[in-house]
């Protein structure tokens, strides 16, 4: 459609210009299409997820922005509303709570307050979901450190 | 878990082959995409059977669907059939308030050719684009919803290059037409009011916060996230009433449902939504709001079809 495109190219302009205003986020869109696009965002501090950097990668249909982007996970992490080996998200506003009011880089916004907040009660990551609703904050918060340094920092040596 | 979960499962198979219901012990393998394919499969099998818009139909079709059914409410048809040409139904997929509204607000213009009403909607919805933007909205997010809305206006009003007819309307807004945004057509203009409904309430959110208090536990912010801008979010009176302010258009909705009557006589509920006129914004160019209703929907719980007064 005519209109995705279009509309993709405003938001690409959009994150040309606020570059700076959003350190946590890099959005950036593949050479080639303007319907891939990745993201680099910043774990939010004072979570396990502090320090780390973690990938996400975008598919955006056709129907965009009626239909919301596909987004995934491509860094590892440890959190209940994603899952383990897809990276797949469970965020009500990549599903049916999706509105063209949102853009690739509010989502990604909503990403890391759902990396903040996680959401327990509906798990894709059960192992995840199952720590935090038996209040085993420590035992989550060491796991998900651990994957966060596993996975998303740079390598030391 | 999942293993757990495949085992129990296969154990049921076993036992209830025959039960289609059996079929959910795939669950636990669905990822939340498939669930959304099968979903949207769904939506598209529906879709065939009634069209986003449907044909104008005698009141007699109404009553043949009760036949068999509450005595009251075939009573309440033959009181709406007195006052009531037609019914056209539409589309139950969550969005039938604003495709209703669409319809019937185009079809109004088309028929009336009134020019000065187009005037004063047009001063509206440039309040409304100012509301998006002092709310924090990007223009581009919302500015091509906009645009779309302000051309069916130039379309529906007759003697321009791109005027249209009312079977062209009724094309596009069963997303049939074979223009540019065809197939989408509807689904941009409900977006168009869902902008404006949300951009209204999050204005006057003081305003709106006790109903939306009364509907569900959110912030009048959640609530315009959650249920007034996401597609086929149901609509409310909330919804009704910041649609019919934002855009000064008064709004009949009558109600077909099982309320008892007074004795005496059955007796058909409606309500006038009438814009507020308490908006400066709206007073300026010295347009007057219309105060009767040319819009009139017929609510039965869950849903709204058009209807046309005799």
């Amino acid at each position: 459609m005519k209109a995705s495109r279009a509309r993709l190219f405003k938001e690409y302009k959009e994150v040309q210009r606020e570059k700076t205003a959003d350190p946590d986020i890099q959005l950036v869109c593949d050479d080639s299409n303007i319907f891939k696009w990745t993201a680099l965002i910043k774990g939010p501090s004072e979570t396990p997820y502090e320090g780390g950097v973690f990938q996400l990668a975008f598919a955006v249909p056709e129907q965009y922005p009626l239909q919301p982007p596909q987004v995934r996970f491509l860094t590892k992490i440890f959190h209940p509303n994603v899952h383990f080996k897809t990276g797949e998200i469970c965020l009500d506003i990549l599903k049916n709570a999706w509105s063209p009011a949102w853009t690739l880089q509010s989502v990604c916004r909503a990403i890391i307050a759902l990396m903040a907040h996680p959401e327990p009660d509906s798990p894709l990551n059960c192992d995840s979901g199952n720590l935090l609703r038996s209040g085993d904050m420590r035992g989550f918060q060491s796991m998900a450190r651990m994957y966060t340094r596993l996975a998303a920092m740079p390598k030391k040596g | 878990m999942q293993k757990q979960d495949g085992a129990v499962a296969d154990r049921e198979k076993e036992s209830a082959v025959s039960i289609p219901i059996s079929e959910v012990d795939d669950w636990a393998n669905f990822a939340d995409d498939d669930i959304m394919q099968q979903q949207s499969a769904i939506h598209a099998e529906e879709a065939k059977k009634i069209p986003f818009v449907g044909d104008k139909e005698p009141l007699s079709m109404l009553a043949a669907e009760y036949e068999s059914g509450s005595p009251i409410l075939l009573e309440k048809i033959k009181v709406l059939d007195q006052q009531y040409a037609a019914i056209r139904r539409t589309r139950g997929d969550g969005n039938c308030f604003f495709r209703s509204f669409m319809f019937s607000y185009l079809e109004h213009i088309l028929e009336s050719q009134d020019r000065a009403e187009v005037d004063r909607i047009k001063g509206n919805v440039e309040e409304c684009r100012k509301t998006l933007q002092s709310l924090g909205h990007t223009d581009f997010t919302f500015e091509d919803f906009f645009s779309l809305f302000l051309e069916q206006l130039e379309c529906v009003l007759q003697g321009n290059e791109d005027s249209i007819s009312q079977d062209e309307l009724i094309l596009r807004s069963r997303d049939q037409s074979i223009s540019d945004y065809g197939e989408w057509f509807g689904w941009l203009v409900v977006m168009f009011f869902r902008f404006v409904t949300s951009g209204e309430i999050r204005k006057r959110s003081e305003f709106f916060e006790p109903f939306i208090l009364g509907l569900t536990n959110a912030t009048v912010e959640q609530f315009c996230k959650s249920s007034v801008e996401p597609m086929g979010e149901e609509s409310d009176h909330v919804h009704i009433t910041a649609l019919s302010d934002a855009l000064g258009v008064p709004i009949r909705v009558v109600y077909l449902d099982r309320s008892s009557c007074d004795i005496g006589g059955v007796s058909v509920n409606h309500h006038d939504f009438l814009p507020t006129s308490g908006d400066k914004s709206n007073a300026k160019g010295g347009s007057t709001v219309p105060v009767k209703p040319f819009i009139t929907l017929l609510y039965r719980p869950g849903h709204y079809d058009i209807l046309y007064p005799k």
